[in-house]
């Protein structure tokens, strides 16, 4: 059964970016939220296996919306793919609960291998 | 950007980051010249909130900035929305990558704001350019400027 993943980012661009990577494993898109009060909002209805999750979007910031997800739903697996991947940021989002980082733009190896720690 | 880092060393960074995420997200190679633009102009551009107090602008040929997006989008007709969309997202990822090398020189962390993007040329009110950064496109006459804006005195 494949594993469900919920994309939160504001760009188009991204969710053809991550369906053309994840086409042909075992990870499928179920749902795609343009901002982070929309992922706050279907998350409960969607319950995916996985979140991706940007950081710089219009209104709610994808770390603010990361932790207030984890906070009604402690289990969720939350990755954080952004461009901003350094030790400031990487450190927050460790904080918050986010169980990986991965460093846009992202190739196929990094991002399954992140998922995979994610979802171990 | 920050008084611990010379002009010259946050060219270099200004200079890294674009090359390689234009490469990496468009498959399209910028090389430094001093090629004027053209007249059919988009400009994005993002605010540095915090710590830093200036901002970044990319203006670019619209033409070569269709091409990075249907290079990108993997589709030849690209509609105004991609354009904006792939042109934000686009200079996003670059103004983090800036912001990283940024943060590992000075350990001052840059936050930003979203991309925000215009038809034709965009200069920040109350800014001026203090560093610009000339491309072409490499095969091609489209070129691209990369300026960062500090507050006037």
């Amino acid at each position: 059964m494949p594993r469900r993943i919920m994309v939160v980012d504001d760009s188009r661009l991204v969710r053809v970016q991550l369906e053309d990577v994840l086409k042909g494993t075992e990870y499928e898109i179920a749902a795609y939220c343009r901002s982070g009060e929309d992922a706050i909002a279907q998350y409960g209805d969607v319950r995916p296996d996985l979140v991706t999750m940007d950081i710089i979007m219009q209104g709610m910031d994808g770390l603010d919306a990361a932790e207030a997800i984890l906070k009604d739903h402690p289990e969720a697996r939350i990755v954080m793919v952004s461009s901003l991947a350094y030790e400031d940021t990487i450190d927050r989002a460790k904080a918050i609960g986010a169980k990986g980082f991965v460093d846009k733009p992202f190739h196929q190896e990094q991002l399954l291998r992140v998922f995979a720690q994610a979802l171990a | 950007m920050n008084t611990a880092m010379t002009k010259e060393g946050l060219e270099q960074i200004l200079d890294q980051a674009l090359q390689d995420v234009t490469e990496r997200t468009a498959g399209v190679r910028l090389c430094q010249g001093d090629q004027p633009l053209g007249e059919d102009l988009c400009t994005v551009h993002i605010t540095f909130d915090k710590g830093f107090g200036t901002s970044l602008t990319l203006c670019a040929d619209t033409g070569l900035l269709v091409r990075m997006a249907q290079n990108s989008f993997h589709e030849e007709a690209v509609s105004p929305e991609d354009l904006e969309e792939f042109s934000k997202e686009y200079f996003n990822v670059l103004c983090g990558k800036v912001a990283g090398a940024m943060f590992r020189a000075t350990q001052v962390a840059a936050h930003f704001g979203p991309p925000v993007f215009t038809h034709g040329r965009y200069e920040p009110e109350g800014q001026a350019a203090q560093i610009v950064l000339t491309y072409a496109a490499e095969g091609n006459t489209e070129g691209a400027q990369l300026i960062h804006h500090v507050p006037k005195p």
